[in-house]
């Protein structure tokens, strides 16, 4: 009996232990992260997905912070490695994740504006229907998830841009994609849920005044 | 103490309490640096399956803690170096000394280059990209148009196909998705240059190899095209083209993992003729209807494509003959059906599967004069094959093919009865190749084909082989030898069987620089011709004596420059190519320079974005030395040459918006006076061979279209309904 109480307890605190690791861990990774040290923190990330086979948000994050490394990166040879690296993690994340989430469409979306970014000419025709696939999609599996509504915008702003298009009626979408800041829960601890600070940033730039609440 | 840290550590106590689970803790510690000694900052330093690890710092050094004890493995990563594992006691972790190896499958590893052309948005090192097929002023949306602005390839205005390194047309095979394309080119008139029948944007990798090629490619003398579906289309849209020469439509549709595009199309000469007659009297212009539709299903370790297409065409229209008072009579009608189906997929870890089919049924009824020729093609192609990767350094390729061709003709005239003819021909070819990378510097790749056809009763064997070895970070050398074999052209095989397949031994050095968007390519190369078709009269028929007793050689040096860096908003190309070739075959008394070839081909391509119009202008300037004619007012053969041909072309592709585009282009915009060769006589008069100039149908061609994508993405109001 003593035997048996003592293996419960054991039993029981390991699983709890285990749980509380990937917090801990997590938290430390994200700790890294906003101490300005992404690289530390994609390591970190990378221990935690290699440690824990079955959770999608270590290799989720993973890709993210190579993919937002790459955003102004001018070496092709840079940005190809680590658009690779960022790609494979979200492979990963895509194969662990359930189904309809629309973070991996939104970062997939945001992967392919690296390449567009990076070489317009080259890039530019051949990912951009795509990515703004990837906008479609993923506003519709999740319509109130304001990273999605505002990456969508975005990009359309960009591209009306170089067009020289008008892009009034692009801003109240912007505005409102903003606004969903405000409302949304994440569906789970350490789920993706930041970005209203780059959000609002962007629209003052863009649309020049601040939204009315 | 966060709350979080004081319950996992209140656990850590109980746990090590009860069990002793807990040893103490060990510092694992060490160095990382690369090959040459420099320290590696930012590695992922960590005992695999555990939290355990850290980054290495400026210097490389790393230094962790862990609860781990006993035999532990530990994992060093970082992009671009392969991943280092150590298993060793963890009590032995210390002050490591690691060298990470360079990762040879990294973008600046060598890659065979001998003799390769690619395009592509995936190909280390691209020299042509996907839009530059539609965007390139002389190409005309002509897939085939755009590679003759890369070297190795001869200026026959006149033809259209693809002529590399003093080859006939027929010499360069056309492959899509691996799989065999018997009749690649669109049916034309005399002296009006045929095109690729198939459309530029439903490929994403072009691959041009104008010599040395993979032992998985055979039946080809002089080059092969590789083109590839793209596979899987972005989104579901419309498009709508209206142009001066005629109308077409295209939707794709996704499901699930499925998808489907069609395109069809319809042209019609008869406006653009009416306001821009040409040299030839068109009784009914050039017409085509075409309708071709891929269709994609993604397995979970494959993908499928299905593609098929068909096209008719016809036209009737007498031409200017120095034989014939009042022109020769013309007439062609010709369908064409292609199917290919392709599977590629994983099996397991490190085996890809490939397997893939082809048919094509070609069909022309032709008038040409008052002589009726019809003939079918019913050509077949199977192939089957497998790769495996054995570890980053080696793989192997290999696969068994199948062609069938059944080929009847009917010739019929007013004063002979019908004369019917053809022939069955199946051949069958086993590929083995291995490709090496020795290190990140140095990699070959060595294959060997066989192949046995039973209508000539003729057993061949290959072998290939190609090196590349790295000289500088930017700079590259490659070599490549190889025996390439094809059963002799139509044309003779229909008559005989008693001959056998000429064979070209190629030897190909190569360098290649390419840096920031800027790319050099110098290519040397000789190859030689044995067993060249010959025969004893003018035009091969039944009573020809057909022979292999031919022979000949081609040498020369290619130059390429491209430049997308130097200058804003420009991207720019230059070909050279020179070319010393000599020929004795057909029914030609001596080795002599065949009318296909230039010495000189030169070409320039411009590109010039204006952002304030959202424009691209560009321009594509085309040169090629003299072609040899046959003067028979003097005596041998090819012994003269025309004036050197030029051509100035210019294009404009105004973006009216995302998905609206208005296109305009003009050919030899400077009208040049081109000519083509001469014909002569069939009969001398008072002694002389009288002659005519062979000018093109028409010495410019104008073309505007208007191109209108519609997809579900312009812009939606969801976000309003908020």
């Amino acid at each position: 009996m003593k035997k048996l109480v003592l293996l419960l307890i054991v039993t029981v605190s390991i699983g709890t232990q285990a749980q509380s690791r990937f917090e801990q861990g997590m938290q430390k990774a994200f700790g890294l992260w906003q101490e300005g040290k992404p690289w530390d923190a994609a390591n970190m990330f990378e221990r935690i997905a290699n440690a824990e086979p079955n959770e999608w948000l270590p290799p989720f994050y993973v890709a993210q912070i190579n993919v937002f490394q790459s955003f102004n990166e001018k070496d092709e040879a840079e940005l190809k490695a680590k658009l690779k690296k960022a790609q494979d993690f979200l492979n990963d994340a895509k194969t662990l994740s359930p189904e309809n989430n629309e973070e991996l469409h939104l970062l997939q979306a945001q992967l392919l504006t690296c390449w567009v970014i990076f070489d317009g000419m080259k890039y530019g025709m051949t990912m951009s229907p795509k990515i703004t696939q990837l906008y479609a999609e993923a506003r519709k599996m999740a319509p109130n998830n304001p990273r999605v509504a505002f990456g969508k915008v975005e990009w359309e702003i960009g591209a009306a841009q170089y067009f020289k298009q008008d892009i009034t009626p692009f801003c109240d979408d912007m505005k409102n994609a903003l606004a969903l800041f405000d409302s949304f829960e994440p569906k789970g601890p350490f789920y993706p849920s930041g970005g209203k600070e780059y959000a609002q940033q962007t629209y003052n730039r863009t649309c020049g005044s601040t939204p009315q609440e | 103490m966060k709350p979080n840290d004081f319950y996992s550590r209140f656990l850590l106590f109980h746990i090590s309490l009860f069990t002793q689970l807990l040893t103490a803790q060990m510092v694992v510690s060490g160095t990382v640096s690369s090959a040459g000694g420099s320290p590696v900052e930012g590695a992922n330093v960590y005992l695999d399956g555990t939290y355990d690890g850290t980054s290495s710092d400026v210097n490389g050094k790393f230094e962790f803690s862990t609860g781990e004890s006993g035999n532990q493995t530990l994992v060093i990563s970082f992009i671009s170096f392969e991943t280092f594992k150590l298993i060793e006691e963890v009590e032995k972790m210390i002050d490591l000394r690691i060298e990470l190896k360079e990762d040879i499958g990294a973008l600046d590893a060598v890659v065979i280059s001998a003799g390769t052309f690619e395009a592509g948005d995936n190909s280390k090192v691209s020299v042509l990209k996907p839009l530059d097929v539609v965007t390139t002023a002389s190409a005309l949306g002509d897939f085939v148009g755009a590679l003759q602005t890369l070297p190795g390839t001869s200026t026959v205005a006149e033809d259209g196909r693809l002529f590399v390194r003093g080859g006939e047309a027929g010499e360069s095979q056309i492959f899509i998705d691996g799989i065999r394309v018997f009749t690649p080119y669109t049916a034309s008139p005399n002296n009006v240059p045929s095109r690729g029948r198939y459309s530029p944007f439903l490929f994403d990798g072009i691959t041009f190899s104008t010599g040395g090629y993979s032992a998985e490619y055979g039946q080809a003398l002089s080059s092969v095209l590789l083109l590839k579906t793209i596979d899987e289309p972005t989104q579901e849209k419309t498009d709508i083209s209206v142009m001066s020469v005629g109308l077409g439509l295209g939707n794709t549709q996704i499901w699930d993992k499925n998808s489907l595009s069609v395109n069809a199309s319809y042209f019609n000469l008869s406006p653009y003729n009416a306001i821009f007659p040409d040299r030839n009297d068109w009784e009914k212009p050039f017409e085509v209807m075409a309708a071709e539709s891929v269709f994609r299903r993604k397995f979970n370790n494959g993908l499928l494509k299905i593609y098929g297409a068909f096209d008719a065409t016809n036209f009737e229209l007498t031409q200017e003959d120095i034989n014939y008072e009042d022109g020769l009579h013309f007439k062609l009608k010709n369908n064409n059906f292609y199917s290919n189906f392709s599977y590629e997929g994983r099996i397991g870890d490190s085996w890809k599967l490939f397997s893939g089919g082809s048919f094509t049924r070609a069909f022309n009824d032709l008038i040409i004069s008052d002589q009726l020729v019809e003939n079918i093609d019913n050509s077949l192609h199977l192939k089957l094959k497998l790769k495996k990767r054995f570890n980053k350094h080696i793989k192997l390729n290999f696969g068994a093919e199948y062609f069938y061709s059944d080929f009847k003709e009917t010739y019929a005239a007013d004063n002979i009865t019908d004369i019917s003819y053809g022939y069955n021909n199946p051949l069958g070819a086993l590929f083995a190749e291995t490709d090496v990378i020795f290190i990140k510097k140095l990699a070959a790749k060595v294959g060997v084909r066989a192949e046995y056809g039973s209508f000539l009763e003729e057993f061949t064997l290959s072998p290939r082989i190609s090196f590349a070895y790295k000289t500088s970070k930017n700079g590259q050398l490659s070599l490549a030898y190889g025996k390439f074999y094809q059963q002799p052209f139509q044309d003779v095989i229909k008559f005989s069987d008693k001959m056998e397949s000429p064979r070209t031994d190629h030897y190909i050095l190569n360098y290649q620089f390419s840096y920031n968007n800027r790319i050099f390519r110098a290519e040397v190369y000789r190859k030689n011709y044995h067993d060249l078709i010959t025969y004893s009269d003018d035009l091969p028929n039944f009573d020809s004596d057909f022979g292999n007793d031919g022979k000949g050689y081609a040498q020369g040096i290619d130059f390429f420059w491209r430049d997308n860096q130097s200058l804003k908003n420009i991207d720019y190309w230059v070909s050279y190519s020179y070319l010393d070739t000599e020929r004795l075959y057909l029914n030609y008394p001596y080795s002599a320079t065949p009318p296909v070839v230039n010495k000189h081909n030169i070409s320039v391509v411009g590109k010039y974005w204006i952002e304030n119009w959202r424009s691209q202008v560009g321009f594509s300037y085309n040169y090629g030395s003299g072609r040899s004619y046959t003067n028979p007012n003097k005596p041998g053969i090819l012994q003269e040459k025309t004036k050197p041909y030029n051509s100035l072309s210019f294009n404009w592709a105004y973006l009216l918006s995302q998905q609206k585009i208005l296109y305009f282009s003009i050919s030899n915009a400077l009208g040049f006076k081109n000519v083509n060769g001469y014909q002569y006589a069939d009969r001398p008069d008072n002694g002389i061979f009288d002659r005519r100039t062979l000018r093109p149908a028409a010495d410019q061609f104008f073309f505007i279209g208007f191109f209108w994508t519609l997809s579900d993405d312009g812009r939606d109001n969801q976000l309003d309904n908020l």
